[in-house]
């Protein structure tokens, strides 16, 4: 059910043509961009010390534009590194990120809230084919088996509205939706038992709040559950407090989330974090017709209101 | 004038937020009417219902509120223009995240009650009281707070017989 385990029984390799082409597009587009001035730094993914793995990397220097690199590796997603809360990570002047469709929508997501501004950043937007779970292997090639679960979901392969879009999709096999399942399974549960599953899964939270410090819209500089005077979250990994940080961390990002999936991705303890987001978004989308896209809104569905909306709960 | 007392296994404690100036005045036009409302309900005055952040409610469960009522102005009534128009949407939002969770909605009551509403606050207390009566104390909350709690397990039947030797 988690990542990790989560081996499909047929692994078919993926195609994975494309991540060359790619790979060569932003190159050189990088060097292009760095050479006449346009951008001061691209952030994009160069490879990791271990063969198969990449790492984010800052380019400043066009001679260093061959570094950058497109895999099915490039897990992170790099829009925060453009928030306020890395603001001393990338020098000043206009920027250029390389993002995936996904990434892609955390960016929208930043500029609606005001923290970007889209003339001071330079989208190098890439087809994604998908990139690897958490639990695959290094090294190893690209399959049905070891695909991130929000890849086997995913509606954004072809980015629209970057300043550069590169590479040209392959055709990809229709895969499962392996988290709508589980989606569908926890809601067919009675509540009792979605409290036991949730209660099971938070129990191994260990509060390292990783999943806080990777998400594009935690930029807050003082977090909620961090302040102890009045203490609104107990900060010790004890269940209660466990409880209060996820459900609280879901509220905070409902109508902002944009689905990265990043949080589950770095969770060290497999807690399956994205299906909070994805019910919170879901909500969303039922109530106030809203879903995070690629085009900024000024106004999150819980930051407007409208004179109709739904009060049957409310008496 | 008191009507017979009614003796009851189990008395639900309910925390209401409500606001100051529809609600608190509500709950006040009840008291200064002389209305009869079970004292089960523990009134807690925010400026807005805007101002009611869903910590609340979850803080509200973990210390031991068997139920909770967030009561705030009509649509269109609130003080401060739009407030509780921003509440409605997120507690349509958190009573969602709140169900996934697996929390019984029962335990949770939303309302509207103005100032002029002291009857209609005390229908909502004791529909509310009645209905927690019901359902029992809630333990889902009260049993993480003292799970893997050193306190919490000090009065385990061994540690009882241990005390009492000393």
């Amino acid at each position: 059910m988690n990542n990790t385990a989560q081996k499909l029984e047929t692994a078919t390799p993926l195609d994975t043509s494309c991540y060359a082409a790619v790979t060569d597009a932003i190159r050189k587009e990088a060097s292009r961009i760095l050479t006449d001035g346009t951008v001061t730094a691209v952030v994009g993914y160069k490879a990791g010390r271990r063969a198969g793995t990449t790492m984010p990397a800052i380019v400043t220097d066009p001679a260093k534009a061959t570094e950058l690199i497109f895999s099915p590796a490039c897990v992170n997603n790099l829009a925060l590194y453009l928030t306020k809360a890395k603001k001393d990570v990338v020098k000043k002047g206009r920027v250029a990120i390389v993002a995936k469709g996904c990434d892609m929508r955390a960016l929208a997501g930043l500029m609606g809230e005001s923290q970007l501004k889209r003339e001071e950043i330079f989208i190098i937007g890439v087809v994604c084919a998908g990139v690897k779970g958490s639990g695959a292997v290094n090294g190893e090639p690209l399959t049905t088996g070891n695909l991130a679960r929000k890849c086997r979901e995913c509606t954004v392969h072809t980015p629209e509205g970057a300043d550069l879009t590169a590479g040209t999709l392959p055709s990809l096999p229709e895969l499962t939706p392996v988290e709508a399942e589980e989606m569908a399974r926890l809601d067919a549960m009675t509540p009792a038992e979605r409290w036991a599953f949730w209660k099971e899964q938070f129990s191994r939270c260990v509060r390292c709040m990783a999943c806080r410090q990777v998400c594009p819209f935690c930029y807050c500089e003082q977090c909620l559950c961090d302040k102890n005077r009045p203490q609104a979250v107990e900060s010790t990994p004890r269940p209660a407090g466990n409880m209060a940080w996820h459900i609280v961390r879901a509220m905070h990002l409902a109508g902002r989330c944009a689905g990265c999936a990043e949080c589950e991705r770095v969770c060290p303890m497999d807690i399956p974090l994205n299906l909070l987001n994805r019910k919170m978004a879901l909500e969303m989308k039922e109530l106030y017709g809203f879903e995070a896209g690629l085009t900024p809104v000024e106004k999150g569905p819980l930051a407007e209101y409208k004179d109709n909306d739904d009060q049957s709960f409310i008496k | 004038m008191h009507a017979e007392k009614q003796k009851h296994d189990f008395e639900p404690k309910i925390v209401a937020f409500v606001c100051t100036w529809c609600t608190y005045a509500g709950a006040d036009l009840a008291g200064t009417s002389r209305m009869q409302y079970p004292s089960n309900v523990r009134v807690l005055k925010f400026p807005c219902t805007g101002r009611i952040d869903p910590v609340f409610i979850l803080r509200a469960f973990q210390r031991g509120a068997d139920g909770v009522l967030v009561s705030g102005c009509h649509p269109g009534d609130c003080h401060y223009m739009a407030g509780n128009l921003h509440a409605r949407r997120r507690f349509a939002a958190f009573r969602g995240l709140l169900d996934f969770v697996g929390v019984d909605l029962n335990r949770l009551q939303f309302s509207w009650v103005s100032a002029a509403e002291g009857g209609k606050w005390v229908d909502v207390v004791t529909e509310l009281t009645e209905r927690i009566r019901a359902m029992g104390p809630m333990e889902e909350f009260k049993a993480l707070e003292t799970e893997e709690c050193w306190s919490g397990a000090l009065a385990t039947p061994e540690l009882q017989e241990a005390y009492k030797a000393i």
